[in-house]
């Protein structure tokens, strides 16, 4: 069966590009011992199935990885669905930045074709994610809070906020609130 | 970064070093890493930076009601302004206020039958104050608080929806937002404030005041890109104010290290309502830099806090509007305890002093008036509100003697009956009814840290008032970072009052102050 192949878990599919990561500074910039060892160089051209383009000799993916190598978005979700025995969604398993690289986002799409690139503002979120208010109505019945409308900020808090790119996303609800979301 | 001149020191932080003692001494030794001992401090002194990466006329620290207030005032008098903050999001405690502004003599009061008066709402105050207050502080906040509302909702367009009342006040004069939040206020404050023209900049931290050899305060150090808690996190700049700061950093109840210092009973123990960023590093810095710091040991309890919930939770909106409503009762005796309208730190005090939580409640009538249905959905979602068929079931879930408990609720009803507790005198309002209508709410409560009435020492210019008994000049500040206001206590709804009234006042100011380069 084809699908064996693939079927191992994609665990840490922690893909190749850990694009801008080391923006030092940057809005986005990841706590130190969360950064990967990542050149600058270059990571713009690297494909996103090549973890080795970036990461260089370092380990991302776990031994029993199927070879990921010029593996499309989708070959990655035949294993990468949520529920037992499935190796569980990649969201929240890989940086924001590398599942739009998964799905053909090139960097220049949110950051502009600049030499150095500057923190995205929430309006290219919302230009292809779609307005937030719209997203909180979606997500209207989460427990126990709706985690896209608050009293405090309206349905407009920053996308960032929570959901970062280049680090390990954060409930910020949390610092307050015993609110238990997963972030993606 | 390179300085200009390493021997320019600053007069006042001189003086400051060598007239204070205790509390502010205590302070500046605190922060670490600056190498400011009393010894090394005619060595080290103050340097200007050679250059400086921004510069403005007014530079405000924090985006809270004061800061904000005092941003579109200084803003509105002409001068350039930014808005610091160090935070990833604006509004510090203000945007997770509960929304009750206290003023006498309202349009709103008029409304609802109210009979108020500045001279009556400074009365209350003073008397919670314990008469620590300073009585021309009090005073400004008591006899400009209508005009500070009115300003909120002709210019800024808050809206206000209900009159509250909070303990410890003569009657109700608490104006409560349309969302029962701050963030009605302090949002729309931040949208006035970017549509004239003021920058906000967040996640910027400031570390230190840079005064000249004067000792006039003419800008700041920052943290840019500052990630909190993390103080190595972002880079250093250096923010020129050519009129003026305006220090609006709010208070310190979650800086556990300061607060000991001037409290030592409240400990990690204690929980607090506030937002995380509610530290004290800015009005040290200010000590340093030459403010006197005042009262700062008094810091207060919130009598309405649950154990059973995180930060301020729903319980406090369900406990201040059941007050004159609704018993509190002590579950070991059964019994009420203490007057349910009384201040904040007593009823606090009391509570401690019985040394485990206590139970608030109301019967069907009181709380399907009084309590917002979100607040108490949520309360009851999050378990920290309950819900009970009958007393008896009450009594069960706390533990409570039952016989002792039921004779209890009837002698409460009694004094609702004619208006008149003669137990400890709570007030008790007009359209109070005896706890009867199944089913009933109740939640626990135990005290956590609320609100800092200490702080710097200003003037009714809102100018920072230095251990020389001299303005600091070029400093203003406004917020629960002054001190003096509330004395003792303050009393529900009146840092909204206070925050408005001294924010534009020190906006205004600052505004106003010659620029020195
Ligand atoms: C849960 C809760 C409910 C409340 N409800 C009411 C109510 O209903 N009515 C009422 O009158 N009062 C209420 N209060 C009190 C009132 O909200 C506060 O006293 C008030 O918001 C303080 O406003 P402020 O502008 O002084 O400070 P804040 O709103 O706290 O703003 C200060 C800002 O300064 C920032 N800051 C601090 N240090 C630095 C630094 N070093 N560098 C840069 N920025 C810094 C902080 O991050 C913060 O954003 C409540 C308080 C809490 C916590």
């Amino acid at each position: 069966m084809k699908n064996k192949k693939i079927k191992k878990p994609l665990l840490t599919v922690l893909l190749a590009v850990l694009l801008f990561a080391v923006l030092s500074g940057g809005i986005y910039a990841a706590p130190k011992e969360k950064k990967a060892s990542v050149t600058k160089a270059k990571t713009v051209d690297v494909k996103a199935w090549d973890c080795a383009g970036c990461h260089k000799d370092k380990k991302v993916l776990p031994d029993s990885h199927v070879p990921i190598k010029e593996m499309p978005y989708e070959a990655c979700l035949v294993c990468h669905i949520p529920g037992e025995k499935n190796a569980g969604t990649l969201r929240t398993k890989i940086p924001g930045s590398h599942l739009h690289a998964l799905k053909g986002v090139k960097c220049a799409q949110c950051h502009g074709k600049v030499k150095k690139p500057a923190p995205v503002e929430m309006s290219k979120c919302v230009a292809c994610h779609g307005e937030t208010a719209k997203l909180a109505e979606k997500t209207a019945k989460v427990k126990p809070q709706n985690p896209h409308e608050s009293p405090h900020y309206g349905t407009s808090a920053d996308c960032n906020l929570c959901h970062h790119q280049h680090a390990k996303s954060e409930n910020l609800c949390a610092q307050c609130h015993k609110f238990d979301y997963i972030v993606p | 970064m390179k300085k200009d001149d390493q021997s320019e020191k600053t007069l006042s932080r001189r003086n400051f070093l060598k007239t204070t003692g205790g509390v502010a001494a205590t302070a500046a030794a605190m922060v670490g890493g600056l190498n400011l001992l009393p010894a090394k401090a005619e060595a080290a002194g103050y340097a200007l930076p050679k250059k400086w990466d921004d510069t403005y006329d007014v530079v405000v620290i924090g985006s809270g009601f004061a800061g904000l207030a005092a941003a579109i005032e200084a803003k509105n008098a002409g001068a350039s302004v930014l808005v610091i903050d160090k935070m990833v999001l604006h509004g510090g405690n203000s945007i997770i206020n509960g929304g009750d502004f206290c003023a006498p003599g309202t349009k709103l009061q008029q409304e609802n039958g109210v009979q108020d008066s500045a001279e009556l709402m400074l009365k209350d105050m003073l008397r919670a104050g314990a008469y620590l207050n300073h009585p021309d502080l009090a005073k400004m906040v008591a006899y400009n608080a209508k005009g500070a509302l009115e300003w909120t909702e002709s210019y800024i367009g808050a809206k206000y929806a209900k009159l509250n009342f909070h303990g410890g006040h003569s009657v109700k004069r608490a104006h409560g937002t349309i969302n029962s939040s701050g963030s009605e206020l302090v949002n729309k404050e931040l949208a006035k404030a970017k549509e004239i023209g003021v920058k906000i900049q967040l996640r910027t931290k400031l570390v230190k005041f840079l005064s000249n050899k004067d000792g006039r305060i003419v800008g700041i150090e920052v943290r840019k890109d500052y990630k909190f808690p993390d103080d190595n996190s972002g880079k250093p700049a250096f923010i020129k104010a050519k009129k003026a700061v305006v220090l609006s950093s709010g208070g310190f109840s979650r800086d556990i290290k300061l607060r000991q210092i001037h409290d030592p009973r409240l400990t990690d123990r204690f929980e607090s309502t506030n937002q995380p960023g509610a530290t004290g590093e800015a009005l040290l810095a200010a000590c340093i830099a030459g403010a006197m710091d005042v009262q700062m040991d008094w810091i207060q309890l919130g009598p309405w806090t649950s154990p059973d919930e995180k930060g301020f939770g729903y319980v406090p909106l369900f406990c201040e509007r059941l007050v004159g409503y609704g018993p509190m009762i002590n579950p070991k005796t059964g019994k009420r305890f203490f007057k349910e309208t009384g201040n904040r730190k007593e009823r606090a005090d009391a509570i401690i002093l019985i040394g485990d939580p206590v139970i608030i409640m109301g019967d069907s009538y009181a709380v399907n008036k009084q309590i917002f249905p979100m607040a108490l959905q949520k309360g009851v979602e999050a378990g920290a509100i309950k819900k009970f068929d009958t007393l008896e079931a009450v009594a069960k879930e706390y533990n409570i003697p039952v016989d002792v408990f039921l004779k209890e609720i009837e002698r409460w009803n009694s004094y609702v009956e004619k208006k008149k507790d003669d137990d400890f005198d709570c007030m008790i309002f007009k359209d109070a009814q005896p706890t009867v209508v199944g089913p009933f709410y109740a939640a626990r409560l135990w005290p956590k840290v609320h609100h800092t009435m200490g702080g710097l020492n200003i003037n009714t210019d809102a100018q920072v008032i230095g251990f020389d008994f001299k303005p600091v000049k070029g400093l203003y500040a406004a917020g629960e970072v002054t001190g003096g206001v509330h004395g003792a206590v303050r009393l529900g709804g009146v840092a909204m009052a206070d925050c408005i009234v001294f924010g534009r006042v020190a906006g205004t100011n600052a505004a106003k102050e010659k620029p020195w380069g």
